[in-house]
């Protein structure tokens, strides 16, 4: 990582660190300090938006794991986030376990079927394992419609999460919990990536023959890959049935799967910071657009046919996305880096 | 002399109390004015329900506006709308609601019993009373804070069968019946009633494979030939379609392609007049369901309720979904009336878990025979049953218009909680 000018690491505990400058630290500090105290200035709507933008980010951050960062893509992941929900739900409502026991064998339960329906990544890539995983979506959403267990196609009532008799119902509580492990997850996913396990994954995804060429062993990274990226979606499906104490099929349609491939590329793929940044926009300009948007263009706009606010906001929604891939490719995460870079050469900027 | 007096000071006191009148009204109005009830509304106006949604939208704010501009409001007080379009997308809904919950909306509404599914859990965790257009016995059964508007899906079911045996089957033995049902609890709801009623109604239902396993299709199909073919090969007798107007045309349309000589019927989520505009000339003879007159039917409220759709959304007259939009908001309204008749306003209008408890108690467990302007069923809260209309007609679509065939019908109440199977 490049450091402003000046700045020189001189030990290996700082040329690992990923925060090094005192501006770090304050940056890192002032947003903890801005996200923890959220709550107090934040609605419950609010805290509810951001309580499933940090659900989102765990997700999305598993997804960049597999798809970003190993190059193994991925179209099924609302279908792995369902593993995980369903999982947690039946632990705890079925079996009355805890609902941290939930919590961990739904990140294990999405990784071991996320293995399975990454086994044919050993053979194909590319548009061919996409396809495959469009399968495990349908395959998994079909066992989860016709399963008495899951409640069917009408769904299953779960309970709040709740570690040590403390129930976490408020969206105060809530959102300490999910920003809690949504950090966790960061600092894993971010850490990940510079370890060995994560450089075999970016070599798989540059050139994979090269990469067992230097002796990566293929066959056991990607399916690594596909574990971890899909215990993040059991995670944070586990979550979202804590959060939304409703669980019914249709919250993860196909339509979700490719919208979290949209996130990662628009946040920018291979970046840790991505999937956040993606999650942001997306989340946030789908609830302006839902909340503020649509009901002032309905009062506003009265000159024009009844249903156009409705009809509208999917064409605006599919206008920024298609405005923001034209004028930056690369995703969020690449403008995120030329700001920093500015400010390093600033105020010397040659 | 003593009579001239008294006499006197009557008419003095008369003037006096006359002058005063005005002064008087003006200070009771000025009490209210300003003063604002608010209703949450979410519907599908987008997405794969949108046909069924933009006229439901459109009715219920239209009703508002009715009631808001001619009657004065409710008690006085104005009803603001709190609209959000969900999308028909189930993982929008608990933020919805929670949006409702925030803005300090005494109730909310959803069209659909998807989307009421989605967010029920909130709605019953926090005691935030929901009610639903469409509705499918899962929502309130057992009975907790969601109520549904008009009779569910598996209602639907019982009724048209109930009207098929006395009135249409000349067979022998046992009427064959072949569900196909949309994949969510609209589909569900006419599945667990013939789960439920087959055997003492005396039909054969004919699952796909399993019992209880319907043959399903998708909101978004866009082919039921496969399934229509195997449902042909086991030789029906009726093919009763639970769905959205989209597929339900679409599985008419293909039925009628295959020469499938079978009775076929719709649930209420998909007899409009969107189904006879999609499905066109395939659409003639179907049977229905739907739990509202019929557009244009000499009721007490069918001539406000037209004007104001010929004056705002001419697109949805002759749509039975505008109807139920219309009326949906004409009981949100009652509820509130009965309300704040039996509570003080500003506990109502704080919108908060003691105005949700006031709104449920002394609002919707206190409606009793509410006529709806004649516009569908009485309205009634009765122990144990949430659903406050009871009521539906039977249609049949003759000469591209879905006409009342029979007279209201009663759907009685089913314990589908005591059932060891519901939920399962």
């Amino acid at each position: 990582m490049s450091l402003p000018c000046g700045i020189r690491n001189l030990t290996y505990a700082q040329d690992m660190a990923i925060v090094r400058t005192k501006t770090q630290w304050g940056m890192l500090l002032g947003l903890l300090v801005v996200v923890f105290t959220a709550p107090l200035y934040l609605s419950n709507y609010w805290l509810g938006v951001f309580n499933l933008i940090g659900i989102t980010i765990i997700a999305a951050t598993g997804l960049n794991i597999l798809t970003g960062y190993c190059g193994q893509l991925s179209i099924g992941h609302a279908g792995f986030i369902a593993v995980g929900a369903y999982t947690s739900a039946i632990l705890t409502t079925r079996f009355e376990m805890p609902f941290l026991v939930g919590l961990i064998c739904a990140g294990l339960m999405a990784g071991v079927i996320g293995i399975i329906f990454g086994l044919p990544s050993i053979r194909v890539k590319g548009f061919y394992l996409a396809i495959t995983t469009i399968a495990a979506q349908f395959i998994i959403m079909w066992i989860i419609n016709q399963w008495g267990w899951t409640g069917g196609q009408l769904g299953m009532t779960v309970p709040f999460a709740s570690i040590g008799g403390y129930v976490f119902k408020s969206g105060m509580s809530q959102f300490y919990l999910i920003i809690g492990i949504t950090v966790l997850c960061i600092f894993i996913a971010k850490n990940l990536v510079r370890t060995r396990v994560g450089r075999a994954f970016i070599a798989i995804r540059d050139n994979d023959l090269a990469a067992e060429v230097m002796g990566v062993n293929l066959t056991y990274y990607k399916l690594m890959a596909f574990f971890i990226g899909c215990f993040f979606a059991g995670i944070a499906g586990s979550l979202f049935a804590h959060w939304n104490i409703t669980l019914t099929p249709e919250q993860f349609s196909f339509k979700n799967s490719i919208l979290y491939v949209g996130i990662i590329i628009i946040g920018g793929l291979g970046k840790s910071v991505g999937p956040i940044l993606g999650v942001l926009l997306i989340n946030l300009l789908k609830e302006v657009l839902t909340i503020n948007v649509v009901p002032f263009l309905e009062d506003k706009l009265t000159m024009f046919p009844s249903g156009f606010a409705s009809g509208v906001t999917p064409m605006l929604f599919g206008l920024v996305i298609v405005l923001f891939l034209i004028l930056e490719p690369r995703g969020i995460a690449h403008r995120w880096n030329l700001i920093k870079a500015s400010y390093r050469l600033w105020p010397f900027s040659y | 002399m003593k009579t001239k007096k008294l006499i006197i000071s009557a008419i003095v006191c008369l003037i006096l109390i006359i002058a005063s009148l005005p002064y008087m009204t003006a200070c009771g109005g000025a009490d209210k004015e300003g003063k604002t009830i608010k209703l949450g509304i979410s519907t599908p106006s987008t997405g794969v329900a949108a046909e069924k949604g933009r006229p439901l939208e459109h009715g219920q704010k239209d009703a508002i506006a009715y009631v808001n501009a001619e009657l004065g409001g409710v008690e006085g007080y104005q009803i603001e709308i709190v609209w959000r379009d969900n999308g028909y997308d189930a993982a929008q809904m608990s933020n919805i609601v929670r949006n409702f919950m925030d803005e300090g909306c005494v109730m909310f509404s959803t069209s659909s019993s998807a989307m009421m599914t989605a967010s029920m859990g909130l709605a019953n965790e926090y005691g935030f009373a929901g009610l639903a257009a469409f509705s499918s016995p899962n929502l309130y059964r057992p009975p907790q804070h969601i109520y549904g508007q008009l009779p569910d899906y598996g209602d639907d079911f019982l009724a048209f069968m109930d009207y098929y045996l006395d009135e249409m089957w000349e067979g022998s033995g046992q009427p064959k019946v072949a569900i196909h049902a949309l994949n969510n609890s609209t589909g569900k709801g006419a599945i667990n009633a013939a789960r439920a009623y087959a055997e003492e109604m005396g039909i054969t239902v004919l699952w796909d494979g399993a019992e209880g396993k319907a043959f399903e299709h998708k909101a978004d199909s866009i082919s039921e030939m496969e399934s229509l073919t195997r449902i042909k090969a086991m030789n029906p007798d009726v093919l009763y379609i639970s769905s959205t107007p989209a597929p339900t045309a679409l599985i008419v349309k293909n039925a009628r392609e295959l020469g499938m000589d079978v009775v076929i019927a719709s649930g209420h989520a998909g007899l409009t007049s969107a189904l006879v505009d999609l499905a066109g000339e395939d659409a003639e003879g179907v049977y229905g369901v739907f739990p509202t007159v019929s557009w244009g039917d000499d009721v007490p409220g069918m001539d406000k309720m037209m004007e104001y759709c010929e004056a705002n959304h001419p697109e949805d007259a002759g749509n039975g979904d505008y109807i139920t939009g219309w009326t949906q908001s004409l009981i949100m309204m009652e509820i509130v009336r009965t309300a704040l008749q039996n509570a003080d306003y500003d506990a109502l209008a704080s919108g908060d878990a003691d105005a949700w408890a006031i709104t449920e108690n002394e609002g919707i467990k206190k409606l009793v025979n509410y006529d709806v302007e004649g516009l569908h069923g009485p309205v009634s809260y009765t122990i144990d049953d949430n659903r406050l209309s009871k009521s539906v007609l039977i249609f049949k679509i003759q000469n591209g218009i879905i006409k009342a065939i029979t007279d209201w019908i009663e759907a009685p109440v089913v314990r589908y909680e005591d059932l060891d199977w519901f939920g399962q």
